[in-house]
């Protein structure tokens, strides 16, 4: 039975308005909707560019609405976390007065049998506006704006920037060799996989020679030795970005095991300071208690299940000038 | 814009089980799929000249995540390759470009997605105008909702046309193709019901492309593409008549879809019912036109996959003796970007 | 196979943020400047393809959708590839495929990234702590290329110092160090042991154009007095990501990419008959790494080019005349910038950058862990070796 990791990511991105971007989104904090106007249209959502030639359009901005006509609608019983209201709701063509072409948003009508084709329906505000579409928390029913609250003031500034997440969970398989290979990390052992064809050895249980694609089974499992050689590493100062967990220097290496070709990549050092990391260092390996719980990392400068790392056997360095050369 | 001349003919495709959720990774799928595809040809990987993937980041939750795809297609010694962050379909439209330049003879694409690993409704509004539809969570659903309501308004379709689309594709027989009984049924988003849905599908899709001699040598009748083109429109729907779909118009005519004999089948890229009868009345598809007889984007549909597989089942009238068929793959909110493919049979 | 040339290339000014445009508008800033080399505006053009690093760099996915428009692709095929750091190239090679399948005359091809909307070091890591960065990845390969070669270390301290001074001659370089020198170098953090922080790229945004079109256009761009870049071959190889002996140092996939375009160009000796190249580097030890690879210098030898400055303008053998990545890293567009300066260089149109002379010259791009390889020669005629 395959089993299967969850892993939640929130994208962080903070993007730049432009000049066009940046007048419509600081109005929205004043409650006034724009449209850009290009030879007889006014186009809303407003434009930097002409939506079929592509040429630029400029900096024509004239006010539309806050009133509209329903154009086309589909009714949302279930909303998504992303969606703009958290009950059941419209998401609406909406073509405000004075528009050439609609603005997608939603409508809060409460059922579907409210809206149609032809309705009218103005903005719902929000009381704190940043310069955002979803200013506008919603449209609503009828001629008059709204405000969801004591009215907040409009930006201080011009509002150049918009700061966008989007939070997505994602079920990923683990495969049955790569489980048994950190299963076995429990029990203290290294589990790789020989290819029967070329004998080349796949540490962390990958299920398959890359060299000659074909699947590798429980049947090419091999065990190997838990000692090996600093082949090369680097030492990283951290830098910081969301979700950034280290905050000093810190070194991955990349350990030969003995007797054989195999490379266990991008490794953590254990009781080992990063500055005593050298090429040639014997190491063995660390595996956590059978009952630890760790947090599964990815590929690389993860731990592979219990595996935490590797530290100094204390033995005389290995003297081999081509050990640095095996990275992978 | 000219009809590259040389010869260049499907030969083969293989596909994964089309499954809800499948447990391999997308490199164990593609591993399996290109083994799949180059046995029966009696073909290694050493045989493959060209390589390009189609797949997608943000299906996959993971930037790069192709990269570990290379491990699939046996680049080693290294292959020429690329990827497209596109369907597959885009994927042979590269390959087929590529043995044009005629120094080569034989290229394999994939297309391949695991739709199972995270939630449509989340993942597809970043594809969307990042200023003012993403932030409103705007997802596919809701587009096609959208569009199905004007293409009915267009009298293109109707409800009870779009359920019998749902039926036919996928081959429900007895009580669930009780028409009457899917249309008593509630809306999912108006006017579109379960039934106009996809189903979330992982599945990896694998071709191969050859040149003309090439191809003769290693089947007795491959599939050439006569002609494949591909369109895009502007991407918020806001600027567009969504009872229309003008990209697919050019790609067809640019693919000579209308130069030739008719087509006796049409593999089309219709993920929500009303779309297959948007794009058959684009294409001018006439009544006697078999559209879709594999079930379609209803069926099963693997993302980054389904376009080539409607190619490869295009491929699959001709290899059966079939004469002309046309294949069609989309990306984008409404049919925003559309791909023809046109392959034939000789005798 | 169709003859492809260059006739237009456009860049944007590189920085560390562009706040003063929005992406779309980014983008735009290149393909004007790039139809206006060409004398040519957005209906002049058949197709578009467009390249960039991971879409969640930028949070928008497959946002060739969204640019459609703003490329004035509507109507038109849009291409998009993405082949990791070497997309750019990549993107170059697939729009002159367009036009040697004999499928479309005039092509543009864009690549950009705006690495300022997100965060690269979180996206590598895909939002997980303790990412390495490209730095951490790439590191082991030059310790292993030091230990190899027994390069001293200032080689990696003289090149960050040369393309910093070429980049102070281009105007749309990001990083300008007017007071960089060896010493500074040498003072700057140590990043990713064995790579100090100046031998390191930036993080830019920025976008590149290129407008290709076939024989007739490079012949009518000629005849208009607006010299052509001939594209004299390209080639792609892509290797896997690691098994048992892979030599990242000196990877197969580049040896191969780099015989397969010297043998499209009648290039058998490539340091004698290329004029210069536009190398991929990110770090100032790829310069070296590069150099061999490419067989511009034997096994243990490039370092010694460089050394001897025979890398910088004015030398024998001029590498990122432009500033290359070490100058400016918009990451998507870094390959196409490589390309495209390779172009401009046979054009003669690259000002205080330009090598006398120049007939021929090489643009390389390269990404994931040193796996992916374009390349293109361009020349300044089709048949620069008579």
């Amino acid at each position: 039975m395959t089993r299967f990791v969850e892993n939640t990511i929130t994208f962080p991105y903070r993007r730049s308005l432009g000049p066009l971007l940046t007048t419509f989104m600081t109005a929205l904090t004043e409650k006034r909707i724009l449209g850009s106007r290009t030879g007889d249209r006014v186009l809303v959502p407003p434009m930097e560019w002409d939506p079929q030639t592509g040429a630029d359009i400029g900096l024509d901005l004239i006010e539309v609405g806050p009133v509209g006509t329903v154009e086309s609608w589909t009714w949302v019983p279930s909303p998504s976390a992303q969606h703009p209201l958290q009950k059941p709701f419209a998401f609406a063509f909406i073509r405000l007065d004075g528009a050439t072409t609609p603005l997608l948003h939603a409508v809060d009508a409460g059922s579907p049998d409210r809206i149609a084709k032809g309705a009218r329906v103005a903005p719902r505000w929000k009381a704190k506006r940043a310069g955002r579409i979803d200013d506008i928390a919603c449209f609503v029913l009828g001629t008059e704006p709204e405000v969801d609250g004591p009215d907040g003031p409009p930006a201080a500034d011009l509002v150049t920037m918009m700061d966008y997440l989007a939070t997505t969970t994602y079920r990923n398989p683990v495969p049955v060799a790569a489980d048994r290979a950190i299963a076995a990390t429990r029990e203290g052992r290294l589990l790789a996989q020989k290819c029967p064809q070329c004998d080349s050895t796949y540490a962390g249980g990958r299920g398959y020679c890359v060299l000659c694609a074909v699947p590798l089974g429980i049947e090419h499992e091999v065990d190997l030795p838990t000692v090996g050689t600093v082949t090369n590493f680097v030492v990283i100062t951290p830098v910081q970005y969301p979700g950034q967990t280290e905050t000093e220097p810190f070194v991955r290496m990349f350990v030969l095991v003995d007797g054989t070709h195999v490379i266990y990549g991008y490794q953590a050092a254990v009781d080992l300071p990063w500055d005593q990391v050298r090429v040639g260092l014997r190491v063995r390996a660390v595996f956590a208690p059978a009952s630890a719980d760790l947090e599964e990392v990815g590929a690389m400068g993860g731990n592979l299940g219990n595996l935490l790392g590797w530290t100094a056997t204390g033995e005389p360095d290995v003297d081999d000038p081509d050990l640095v050369n095996r990275i992978f | 814009m000219a009809t590259p001349s040389k010869d260049i003919a499907i030969v083969g495709w293989a596909q994964t089980p089309m499954v809800r959720r499948t447990e391999q990774t997308e490199t164990q799928m593609l591993m399996q799929v290109i083994t799949d595809l180059l046995k029966p040809l009696g073909l290694t990987r050493a045989d493959i000249d060209f390589t390009c993937l189609g797949s997608c980041d943000y299906i996959t939750g993971q930037a790069f995540s192709f990269v570990s795809n290379l491990d699939a297609i046996g680049a080693w010694p290294p292959k020429r390759d690329s990827h497209v962050e596109m369907d597959g379909a885009w994927a042979l439209y590269e390959a087929w470009l590529r043995l044009q330049e005629g120094d080569i003879e034989i290229a394999v694409v994939t297309g391949s997605g695991r739709s199972s690993t995270g939630d449509p409704a989340l993942i597809y509004p970043m594809e969307m105008d990042p200023f003012f539809l993403a932030p409103l969570g705007a997802d596919p659903l809701t587009f096609a909702a959208l569009q199905a309501r004007a293409v009915i308004e267009a009298g293109i379709a109707d409800e009870r046309r779009m359920a019998e689309v749902s039926v036919r594709s996928r081959g429900r027989t007895g009580p669930k193709a009780d028409i009457d009984a899917l249309l008593k049924t509630d809306y999912v988003r108006e006017p579109l019901r379960r039934h106009d849905l996809p189903p979330i599908t992982d599945g990896a899709v694998a071709m191969l492309l050859a040149t003309g001699d090439r191809a003769r040598k290693l089947v007795k009748r491959p599939a050439y593409i006569t002609g494949f083109d591909h369109r895009t429109e502007c991407h918020n729907p806001s600027f567009r008549r969504l009872d229309d779909s003008p990209s697919t118009r050019i790609a067809a005519q640019a693919a000579g879809l209308h130069d030739g004999p008719p087509v006796e089948i049409a593999e089309l890229q219709a993920a929500f019912s009303h779309e297959e009868l948007l794009l058959r009345h684009v294409l001018e598809l006439g009544p006697d036109v078999r559209v879709n007889p594999s079930g379609g984007a209803l069926k099963s549909n693997p993302i980054m996959a389904t376009g080539l597989s409607r190619i490869g089942h295009a491929a699959n009238h001709v290899f059966s003796g079939g004469r002309r068929a046309l294949a069609h793959s989309t990306s984008g909110p409404c049919l925003q970007q559309n791909l023809i493919c046109i392959v034939e049979g000789r005798s | 196979m169709i003859p492809c040339a260059v006739v237009g290339v456009g860049q944007t000014h590189h920085k560390t943020r562009r706040h003063d445009v929005s992406f779309g508008g980014l983008v735009r800033e290149a393909v004007f400047r790039a139809l206006e080399d060409a004398h040519m505006t957005m209906r002049d053009i058949d197709a578009v393809v467009l390249g960039k690093a991971p879409d969640l760099f930028e949070g928008v996915m497959k946002p060739e959708l969204y640019l459609s428009d703003a490329l004035g692709a509507v109507g038109k095929p849009m291409f998009r590839v993405h082949t990791a750091g070497s997309v750019g190239g990549t993107t170059a090679i697939v729009a002159a495929s367009h036009i040697q399948a004999g499928k479309h005359k005039r092509v543009l091809a864009v690549a950009f990234e705006k690495q300022s909307e997100g965060n690269a070091q979180f996206a590598l890591g895909s939002g997980k702590g303790a990412s390495l960065g490209a730095g951490g990845a790439f590191a082991p390969f030059i310790r292993a290329y030091i230990h190899r070669s027994g390069a001293p270390e200032h080689i990696g301290w003289k090149v960050a110092v040369k393309d910093r001074q070429n980049a102070l001659k281009n105007p749309y370089a990001h990083l300008k160090l007017k007071d960089i020198s060896i010493e500074k170098v040498k003072a700057s953090p140590m990043m990713w042991d064995p790579i100090r922080f100046l031998e390191s790229c930036p993080s830019s945004d920025g976008a590149c154009a290129v407008v290709l079109t076939d024989e007739e256009g490079g012949k009518a761009a000629a005849a208009d007095g607006r010299k052509p870049a001939w594209i004299l071959g390209t080639s792609s190889r892509s290797e896997p990501p690691s098994f048992p002996g892979r030599d990242p140092v000196r990877p197969a996939a580049c040896l191969q990419c780099a015989d397969d375009v010297y043998k499209q160009a009648g290039i058998t000796n490539p340091r004698k008959q290329l004029s210069m190249a536009e190398l991929y580097v990110p770090f100032s030890w790829h310069e070296a790494i590069w150099l061999e690879a490419h067989r511009i210098a034997e096994p243990g030898e490039g370092w010694k080019m460089i050394d001897r400055g025979e890398t910088e303008i004015g030398g024998a053998f001029p590498i990122n005349c432009s500033g290359g990545v070490l100058s400016s890293n918009p990451i998507g567009a870094s390959g196409l910038l490589r390309f495209a300066e390779a172009a401009n260089q046979v054009r003669g149109v690259c000002g205080e950058t330009q090598v006398d002379g120049a007939k021929t010259a090489l643009g390389m791009a390269y990404g994931a862990n040193s796996q992916y390889f374009s390349m293109w020669v361009v020349g300044n005629s089709l048949r620069p070796f008579g």
